[in-house]
């Protein structure tokens, strides 16, 4: 067993991990002494409450009471996982290369936009296997629109040097209006009926939605369908193009060293603008994968005032996955296993909004990994000095008993080449 | 033993990194006023030793004894509170800072929580006058040259006041001139009482101005010697452990082809982007033959190299290798064609310091077949060739070829990079300082290779400062001086005092390298 661990500790990746889960930890923690403060200031609460919302925020999906919504719960859960895993595998792509892509928001908005322009244009209701063929042109098509919109901070990065983080947030904004603008301009994809305005019609009325593939058989009742197969496999495919590609092997060198990467013979300006459109392809394959759902509506006419969170949450969940893409899939299922554990923290007598807080207290503690990976170094390095000085004292005593070995110190010690 | 007023002792240090014992039971022992030149292999352990003195590591075991007290050095302030300054053999500067508040920074004169730059500017250029260390305060670091980085480093633990000062291979990007007015100062100073421990690889500068000289060879205490009793060769064979070859060893060239031609070549300098560096400048090396750019740094040299190898746009004029136009190719286009290049900054060119030595051994190989099948890369290929150069070039580090660049010692590093372009097939090597920060039994290794290639008929051309490196391995010496090339010398018939005045620009041949 100890052996196990000692060998597990040798892994490059253990740091990495345990030092998310530190980080998770020390975030859950934080949330949990602020669970007790506030339990303090409400009359109807007592430290009790406290220990009922951790437990109520640590069970997630499983905390909500009746068994039927648990698969409900976790359905969700899921889906609301995908466009995070997208967006996560966004950020995380572009920081190899050595870029802060803060333009997921708009490249997500943009995918959408592509994806819908085809899906909600395009009927196909009776005839699921156009359907089907329909929904995938809808995707291709968005991530076409995303990887385009990111080559622009791209190619502003590479051709005129200007900071990729202030042009990303200028696309953002543009995003955020073109696409009001754009839905603004069809007034046949606009939901009239049922009271609402300024909200556009879904896939379920064109018959284009994505796929269940039976997965609301198994989550009754839960929006999840096969979009979270299709980001899985995406964040595994980027994964395996970083770490066992030339691509990859290009990509991390002009994210390490730029000259480098340049005296390698390395065209570093295509890298970036190459970079930051499969970033903007992966970001706004979140969008469609999100809006092209038959259950989720898209508000237009609001559109320009607001970006959309999972641009930015995109940020977080690549930090805490160590910018690993298959890590950042597991970081947002855990995110979104959070949330729903704390839309359920009324019922510990807290007010739901507190599980945002404690969220948002584990993300911040996101930014303490490089703090917990180098604890996790000086306290290996400590142990190996422990063993060595024992080692040594072993060795000395050992040596002492056959010569005395002090060096002589004013003069030269012959000494054969032992080597 | 205790009438002896060491003002320094370091007793029986000890120091490991995972499986690497970097310092094995090391004693040293610096008297005060004495020069103490420290000597020994890359990865002998020197840059350790002054490392754990300099408060930077801990030692696992062993103790520091200033003026006969012991000492406890935790960080670099402790270091400073004694009065212990250390110039690093790689500089810890701030890029976007000028050298004025880089010599200021943490010993900064305030009043009232203001900067009083204008004092420390008067201080610090005093200081330059006296010594000589011409360097323009206003200058950002990352506009300067290497060298001129080199003198801001100096000139900060001057400011300072430093009492021990260590010096980490110190001269190495210094030209002969600067080295001269460098042991001139290092002289001065230790006639002032300060005491000075000087990292070196180089023979000469030991003979020249240390009083004692101790040497570590991989991690162990070999001996300390009084320098005037010991000759070079003894000095040498005392940290490589067998006699070593001083003098590179080589038949006379026989030149063949021409095989890169430049013509008339203009290029702009980094540092003022309106000033021309290289100034129309015309040079040809033949095949089979060592052609060496000399000159004191900064007087185009750089800049010419980085045209040559692609890295830098020319300003005018043309360079032909094999013929062919060359002047608008790529630098993979260049290297496809076979030319090597090892380049002036190994840190910033020569290696992605956060990939592994195995990454960093086919960084300019990785599209070749041999390390990739349809875009996946051959990891085992790749490791296995990495074994093959760290072992023919004894490239040492604590993880093998799995270790990361950025954590092995300097001449380790270089030594990677020299192993990775000699290795590649090539018709060609552009040679920029190829074994700066080298000891002399891996220069003497990296020489012969050198040798070896310009035998099989390569073509070499090699940007050295270092005089000796010049006059013992290059067939055809040509001087630069403010952009141009001012002479041409055959080794055999000229002498280092009159390539010294070429350098200086007291003399020049006014039939070459264009206006004059």
């Amino acid at each position: 067993m100890k052996d196990f661990f000692s060998k597990l500790r040798e892994k490059p990746g253990f740091k990495s991990v345990t030092s998310s889960i530190l980080c998770i930890i020390a975030g859950i923690l934080v949330g949990f002494l602020v669970m007790i403060l506030l339990s303090f200031f409400n009359d109807r609460t007592s430290i009790g409450n406290a220990f009922q919302g951790l437990l109520v925020l640590l069970g997630g999906p499983f905390s909500s009471g009746r068994g039927a919504y648990i698969v409900t719960n976790l359905g969700d859960m899921i889906f609301y996982a995908t466009p995070l895993i997208m967006t996560g595998v966004s950020v995380a792509i572009a920081y190899k290369t050595g870029l802060f892509n803060i333009g997921a928001a708009g490249q997500f908005l943009m995918g959408m936009m592509g994806s819908l322009l085809v899906a909600l244009n395009i009927n196909t209701n009776g005839n699921p296997t156009l359907g089907v063929l329909v929904w995938i042109l809808a995707v291709i098509v968005g991530a076409i629109c995303g990887m385009l919109w990111g080559a622009i901070p791209g190619f502003f990065r590479a051709v005129f040097n200007v900071n990729e983080v202030i042009v990303c947030i200028m696309t953002n904004w543009i995003a955020a209006n073109i696409v009001s603008w754009v839905f603004g301009t069809m007034p046949h994809l606009i939901n009239s009926g049922s009271g609402k305005s300024g909200y556009l019609i879904t896939t379920a009325v064109t018959g284009n939605g994505t796929p269940t593939l039976g997965l609301t058989r198994i989550f009754k009742g839960s929006y999840i369908d096969a979009g979270i197969i299709v980001a899985i496999l995406i964040a595994i495919i980027i994964h395996i193009i970083l770490a066992k590609t030339t691509l990859g092997y290009e990509l991390r060198a002009c994210g390490a060293n730029r000259d480098g990467a340049k005296y390698a013979g390395m065209n570093e300006k295509r890298n970036i603008i190459l970079s930051m459109a499969i970033a903007g392809g992966l970001a706004a394959i979140g969008g469609a994968l999100y809006y092209l759902n038959p259950g989720i509506e898209f508000k237009f006419d609001s559109a320009y005032g607001s970006l959309p969170d999972y641009g930015f949450n995109g940020i977080p969940a690549a930090l805490l996955g160590s910018n690993n893409p298959i890590a950042v899939i597991f970081v947002s299922l855990f995110i979104r296993f959070l949330n729903v554990g704390g839309g359920n923290l009324p019922s510990a007598g807290f007010n739901k909004y507190i599980a945002d807080v404690i969220i948002a207290l584990i993300i911040y503690f996101a930014g303490f990994s490089k703090f917990f990976k180098d604890m996790l170094s000086k306290r290996k390095k400590k142990a190996e000095a422990k063993a060595n000085e024992a080692e040594k004292a072993a060795s000395a005593q050992a040596a002492e008993q056959v010569v005395e070995q002090t060096p002589a110190l004013d003069n030269t010690e012959k000494e054969g080449d032992k080597s | 033993m205790s009438e002896q007023p060491y003002v320094i002792e370091m007793r029986h240090i000890s120091k490991a990194f995972g499986s690497l014992q970097a310092n094995d039971d090391i004693t040293l022992q610096l008297r005060r006023g004495e020069i103490h030149a420290l000597l020994g292999e890359n990865g002998a352990g020197k840059s350790t030793l002054m490392s754990i003195l300099f408060g930077l590591y801990d030692p696992d075991s062993g103790e520091i004894l200033k003026d006969g007290k012991p000492v406890q050095i935790k960080d670099p302030n402790d270091a400073t509170a004694l009065g212990i300054g250390m110039v690093h053999q790689h500089f810890k500067l701030v890029e976007c800072f000028t050298v004025l508040e880089n010599i200021i920074l943490g010993a900064e004169d305030t009043t009232l929580g203001f900067l009083q730059k204008k004092k420390a500017r008067e201080r610090v250029k005093a200081l330059s006058e006296k010594y000589g260390l011409f360097v323009d305060p206003d200058a950002l670091i990352s506009d300067i040259t290497v060298g001129m980085q080199q003198r801001t480093e100096i000139l900060k633990m001057l400011y300072r006041d430093n009492e021990v000062l260590i010096l980490d291979e110190p001269t190495a990007v210094l030209t002969p001139q600067e080295i001269d007015e460098l042991m001139k100062i290092m002289k001065n100073l230790t006639a002032e009482g300060k005491s000075i421990l000087f990292i070196t690889h180089k023979l000469n500068e030991i003979m020249e101005v240390a009083d004692r000289c101790s040497v570590l060879r991989k991690g162990k205490y070999i001996g300390t010697v009084d320098v005037k009793d010991v000759t070079k060769e003894q000095l040498s064979e005392m940290m490589v452990g067998r006699p070593v070859q001083l003098q590179v060893d080589k038949k006379p060239a026989e030149p063949g082809e021409p095989f890169l031609e430049v013509k008339d070549l203009c290029v702009r300098s980094i540092s003022h982007r309106d000033k021309l560096a290289v100034k129309h400048v015309t040079f040809t090396v033949h095949a089979g033959e060592i052609t060496c750019i000399a000159g004191i740094d900064g007087n185009g040299q750089t800049e010419l190299g980085l045209a040559v190898t692609g890295l830098s746009k020319v300003e005018s004029g043309h360079i032909y290798m094999k013929g062919r136009n060359i002047t608008k190719d790529s630098v993979r286009k260049r290297a496809e064609d076979g030319m090597s290049h090892i380049p002036e900054d190994r840190h910033k060119h020569g290696l992605i310091l956060d990939f592994t030595l195995k990454e960093n051994m086919m960084l300019r190989r990785y599209l070749e077949p041999e390390f990739q099948n349809h875009g996946f890369i051959r990891f085992d290929e790749a490791e296995k060739y990495a074994q093959e150069l760290v072992d023919e070039f004894d490239v040492r580090s604590a993880d093998g070829v799995n270790s990361t660049a950025r954590s092995m010692s300097g001449g380790n590093q270089q030594k990677a990079i020299a192993a990775r372009e000699l290795k590649h097939k090539h018709d060609l090597l552009v040679a920029i300082q190829p074994t700066r920060g080298l000891d002399v039994g891996a220069i003497e290794f990296i020489h012969s290779e050198i040798v070896k290639k310009r035998d099989a008929g390569a073509a070499v051309l090699l940007i050295s400062l270092e005089l000796d490196e010049v006059m013992s391995l290059s067939d055809r010496i040509l001087v630069m001086y403010e952009g141009e090339i001012v002479g041409e010398f055959d080794p055999k018939k000229t002498t280092v005092q009159e390539l010294g005045l070429y350098m200086v620009g007291a003399r020049r041949d006014t039939k070459k390298g264009g206006k004059a």
